[in-house]
């Protein structure tokens, strides 16, 4: 974790915000690179979900969003005709913070990552 | 050079909150069966009353309140989560609720300010 190294900065500059719609692409193309044509395993799903959630955090961490933590959510669930939904809600400071999140859907199975950024002053 | 810091860092206890989300559930939704429609409202209701207890703990954490329903169907669901935070003052709980016609799973994570 960032070395509680004091920066006195409250708010972070303009280029090293958490910017959801970057963040949206890179998890929509680590999603579409190893869910394409995947069916839903029960025995392998467990281990997929936690190397993607992962992945994407090693992904988001590598772009320079230095000071802020992250929490990664990953949701697979098999497509069998169910009702399913989720939400979220944050108590959070809504000027630093922010996320951003996707859905992949194939034939027999959808995903939902999410991704949370909140500033650490 | 003498430290300032007046409080502890206070950590983020997970058996409160725990409490605090099953109470939250079982007020909103209890023992009524899914219904598609009402869905919306019982996500933002649970998610609400959470974030409403904990606002009211007062401790200096932002939160991120979840909650995923899912009607009984016999298929299968998976939720994983990775945090890169400090792990000395900062954690999760998630609770797995259930009723006859549907799953429940509520996460909250807290990060230390």
């Amino acid at each position: 974790m960032v070395e509680g190294s004091d920066t006195y900065f409250l708010r972070p500059n303009h280029q090293l915000k958490f910017k959801p719609a970057i963040v949206k692409g890179y998890i929509r193309e680590i999603v579409r690179e190893r869910l394409s044509g995947v069916q839903y395993d029960p025995e392998n799903v467990p281990e997929l979900t936690l190397s993607l959630a992962e992945s994407v955090k090693d992904k988001v961490k590598s772009s320079g969003f230095d000071r802020y933590k992250l929490v990664v959510q990953v949701l697979i669930g098999e497509q069998r005709g169910q009702g399913v939904k989720m939400s979220s809600r944050c108590l959070w400071d809504a000027d630093t913070d922010n996320y951003a999140e996707d859905v992949f859907m194939n034939d027999s199975l959808f995903c939902v990552v999410a991704v949370f950024g909140s500033y650490y002053y | 050079m003498e430290d300032y810091l007046l409080e502890e860092k206070t950590a983020f206890v997970v058996e409160e909150v725990s409490k605090i989300i099953k109470d939250s559930v079982e007020t909103v939704i209890g023992e009524v069966s899914y219904k598609h429609g009402r869905v919306n409202q019982w996500t933002t209701s649970v998610v609400e009353q959470c974030l409403i207890q904990l606002s009211k703990q007062g401790k200096p954490f932002k939160y991120i309140v979840n909650c995923i329903i899912m009607q009984k169907n016999g298929a299968g669901l998976q939720t994983a989560s990775t945090c890169f935070w400090d792990n000395a003052t900062d954690g999760s709980c998630t609770v797995r609720w259930e009723n006859e016609s549907m799953y429940v799973i509520v996460s909250v994570f807290g990060l230390a300010i």
